[in-house]
């Protein structure tokens, strides 16, 4: 099989060759249940979507639980973190209701954080995120509550026509630019907000499955004259890769809490 | 904006709205009236629709993120 992927790499395999380079496709995304005869669902990634649940509660518990007016240890570290979504994600959005969503978005942010990480955790492996389903989750929720609570602060009319009729322009524009406006809040923000961080881990754990595999390939299957330097920069690939990576797992998770904040934001005042 | 405080804190608010939104507005643009002139060439029988469609969409789109966030 002659992928873009092996021509990169410099080889071309007869169809079918046994044991030769097969670059990992969308099947590394799919997980068998964990022992056989669990439930279906119980798979890795829902353990490690669990898990990621689990950590969050006993690092928090840990650091909260008991709060002295002088931090210490766990706490010094989460109150760092929680001074970090108020002030960098919560704050420029909500100004002063930031104490109110403060419980929720520091929970979303360092959960999506959580299952980001995993991804490159040695032996765990693996994006929580990656799998559509869960960021979806996270993104309906926040857009029922967001619809929820425009709907609260602005009034069930006043909600959609804050939202679809921008003020200063003759009416028969409106006709032009409502269904723009509608569609865009409506649909397609909720729709980006999930797949924006979807899409980065689903990418970012192909490209570290790629270029590991070929890293390990050549280095222990094909060992040669055009096999070492070619498992070599594999490697070496692979270990700047990772460290992207872990760059982009925060960046997703910053930008997922700083866009919830954003719709809530939207939703407690009319734009402008 | 006209009615809103300058304050720096809003301005900070306003270029990462303006910055989130742009991309999901031109989208729609595209959708809605991208749409639109497909339905109209379907109808018609006038493939040109679907171009007038898909440009005028990404110019109001355009607009539209002015009239919010240019002004």
């Amino acid at each position: 099989m002659i992928t873009p992927t092996l021509l990169l790499a410099g080889i071309s395999l007869a169809p079918a060759e046994p044991g030769g380079f097969h670059a990992p496709g969308p099947e590394i995304f799919n997980f068998p249940p964990l022992w056989a005869g669990a439930p279906a669902w119980l798979t890795k990634p829902t353990l490690l979507a669990m898990l990621s649940v689990v950590i969050l509660i006993v690092v928090m518990w840990g650091a909260f639980a008991n709060p002295k007016l002088v931090p210490r240890g766990l706490q010094n570290v989460g109150e760092i973190g929680y001074m970090f979504v108020r002030d960098q994600v919560a704050r420029p959005f909500l100004g002063k209701d930031t104490d109110r969503f403060m419980p929720l978005l520091v929970s979303i942010f360092f959960l999506v954080l959580l299952w980001n990480v995993m991804g490159v955790i040695p032996i765990i492996q693996f994006p929580v995120a990656s799998h559509i389903a869960f960021p979806i989750v996270l993104a309906a929720t926040i857009y029922v509550m967001r619809i929820y609570l425009g709907i609260k602060y602005q009034g069930p009319i006043g909600y959609f026509k804050n939202m679809m009729f921008p003020p200063g322009v003759p009416k028969p524009v409106y006709i032009l630019l409502a269904p723009i406006e509608l569609l865009s809040n409506l649909i397609l923000a909720p729709f980006t907000h999930a797949v924006r961080l979807f899409a980065n881990m689903f990418a970012g754990h192909m490209i570290l499955a790629f270029f590991s595999l070929v890293g390990f390939y050549f280095l222990f299957e094909n060992f040669g004259l055009l096999g070492a330097p070619l498992g070599i920069l594999g490697t070496l690939v692979t270990i700047a890769m990772t460290g992207l990576e872990i760059f982009i797992q925060y960046l997703q998770a910053f930008l997922f809490a700083m866009l919830a904040a954003m719709y809530i934001g939207q939703s407690l005042h009319a734009e402008h | 904006m006209s009615e809103q405080k300058r304050t720096p804190e809003n301005d900070g608010r306003d270029f990462a709205d303006a910055a989130w939104s742009v991309p999901a507005y031109l989208m729609s643009g595209i959708l809605v009236w991208g749409g639109f002139g497909w339905l109209l060439s379907h109808w018609t029988g006038v493939y040109a629709f679907i171009p007038i469609g898909v440009v005028l969409g990404v110019g109001l789109a355009a607009y539209l993120v002015y009239l919010k966030h240019g002004r």
